[in-house]
């Protein structure tokens, strides 16, 4: 099979892609392959970029925890229940509370991949903080503003706007 | 005991029908667990006995049935796992579980079994925002005594992350073999697939249901508040009722003789039968309760068939008679049962009454 970008070599490079949830294969020579920046040698899933943004998310999650906080990137072991990196891969369960925290990079894609999404905005124990209350409404604020704006509904929009400012600043604790 | 004419519906048997011919129960299951504990898989049996001891204390008031299953017997168990009280996972033993209930059996918690707690509570017919105003009513009373593992991205966090966020499996019991018989409920498992809800099968294992009977309920945890899980799903178990009306008004009308013939065998069969196993009973039960929706099985109450479809199951059966039985026995005693409920003994009852 001949490349599909240069029409002369050989294709030696292979791949499927998804994009919009269609699959496309793509043959490609070695060398065009490497132009259009594609690592042959990388891993067939690369999370790269939604790794990164992931990782942003963390920075909500780590402030919950009191205890101090380990390195977490790179962890292979829970430090509260011993659970290993290898054990949760392949169980697909975790071992405590701690383990999303240590074994964020590995479980948060798990999560949006299976839920579709990386925010809660359910219920919260009435008993935890005025500020980790504060943060799922303000999710849930932003998410009912983005819907607002997007079906034009400025007058809504602009009460939600009202009520996230009205909401105490974060870390900003009253 | 009033005799009326056979074919005559009684205003309460229409409610019945009405309420649960279709949609039989809501229910809602909350996966709650303690912060800094091990999940139960990763516990020690002593760290697993410490959380079923102050789970079982704060649940006392709310309640007050509480049992620990290492104690109780196989048939027990799986009394309680026929009434979906317990899981498959508390039926088979699971070390250091629980049981913790109402007096009427609605409201519950399981201990130990995949999370700390699986508050779960149950409501009849379509009522899955009375069901989950329960469940957070539970929720809030035992919060006030337990300290959950929450975070304020994650939401409250599980040992299998297809739980996180609300911890919440919202679902509706319906009895749907109008779609069935139309070939038709494969496309609708799909479609529902694609917008986030999963139908199984209520008995027998993966898609294959006995007896006609499903479970649909949410797949997402997470993104969403829980009054609207609820309320999506409401909306949807609306429609596949209205789907399920349609199909069985078609299936009268186009293919009468047919589930007529259906309905008439199933009764048949149910009350002359010598032996009859729990699957053939499910069966045969849930082509008479069609029979009895379209009007084609005169004078049996649908209520009857329901309660039959709980009695007939092994451990419930082996309850009402008090003991064990082997296969043979169980089987024999079913049909007998059976035939005692649905055999034609009003009609003898009927000629030979003398006043
Ligand atoms: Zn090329
Ligand atoms: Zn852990």
């Amino acid at each position: 099979m001949l490349c599909q970008n240069c029409h002369q070599k050989e294709a030696t490079v292979h791949l499927t892609q998804v994009v919009d949830g269609k699959t496309e294969k793509f043959h490609l020579c070695e060398e065009c392959a490497a132009q259009k920046g594609i690592d042959i040698h990388a891993e067939p899933m690369d999370l790269g970029g939604m790794m990164e943004k992931l990782k942003d998310q963390l920075a909500h999650l780590k402030e919950e925890w009191v205890e101090p906080k380990a390195p977490a990137a790179g962890a292979s072991v829970c430090p509260a229940c011993g659970m290993t990196r290898t054990e949760i891969l392949k169980k697909g369960r975790l071992g405590c509370d701690r383990c999303y925290e240590v074994f964020a990079s590995e479980m948060l894609p798990v999560v949006v991949s299976l839920q579709h999404s990386d925010q809660h905005l359910g219920k919260v124990p009435k008993r935890s903080s005025d500020r980790m209350r504060n943060s799922v409404e303000l999710a849930r604020l932003r998410r009912e503003l983005e819907k607002a704006v997007a079906g034009e509904n400025y007058e809504l929009a602009a009460k939600l706007r009202d009520q996230i400012r009205a909401l105490p600043a974060e870390g900003g604790g009253s | 005991m009033s005799v009326r004419p056979a074919a005559a519906r009684t205003p309460e048997e229409e409610a019945y029908r009405e309420a649960y011919g279709i949609i039989l129960s809501s229910r809602v299951r909350l996966a709650r667990n303690l912060r800094g504990v091990p999940f139960p898989d990763k516990a020690s049996p002593e760290v697993r006995a410490d959380v079923r001891r102050r789970v079982m204390e704060a649940a006392r008031e709310e309640l007050p049935v509480q049992e620990t299953l290492s104690g109780s017997s196989m048939l027990h168990r799986q009394e309680l796992f026929e009434d979906h009280l317990i899981s498959r996972h508390l039926l088979e033993g699971r070390p250091e579980a629980a049981i913790c209930m109402d007096a009427a059996r609605t409201r519950a918690v399981m201990i130990n079994e995949e999370d700390h707690l699986r508050i779960q509570t149950l409501r009849p017919g379509l009522s899955l925002r009375e069901a989950w105003s329960d469940a957070n009513a539970l929720d809030d009373a035992l919060e006030k005594k337990l300290d959950y593992a929450f975070s304020s991205s994650l939401g409250y966090l599980t040992s299998c992350p297809t739980n996180v966020g609300t911890g919440m499996r919202a679902s509706t019991m319906m009895h749907l073999p109008g779609l069935v018989l139309m070939g038709e409920m494969e496309p609708i498992a799909n479609g529902l697939a694609k917008i986030g809800l999963t139908v199984r099968g209520r008995w027998g294992e993966g898609t294959a249901a006995l007896g006609h009977m499903f479970q649909v309920s949410n797949q997402l945890t997470l993104g969403m508040p829980e009054d609207r899980i609820v309320a999506d799903l409401e909306e949807i178990a609306k429609e596949i009722a209205g789907h399920e009306r349609n199909a069985r008004e078609r299936l009268k009308r186009e293919r009468r003789l047919f589930v007529e013939d259906l309905a008439a065998r199933a009764l048949g069969i149910l009350a002359s039968a010598k032996l009859m196993t729990a699957q053939e009973a499910l069966e045969r039960l849930s082509e008479l309760r069609l029979g009895i929706a379209l009007d084609l099985a005169k004078g049996i109450e649908m209520q009857k068939v329901d309660h039959l479809l709980l009695e007939v199951q092994p451990a419930h059966l082996q309850a009402a008679i008090g003991k064990p039985l082997a296969g043979e026995e169980r089987d024999l005693e079913r049909a007998s049962r059976l035939r005692g409920e649905l055999g034609r003994r009003p009609v003898k009852r009927l000629g030979k009454r003398t006043e």
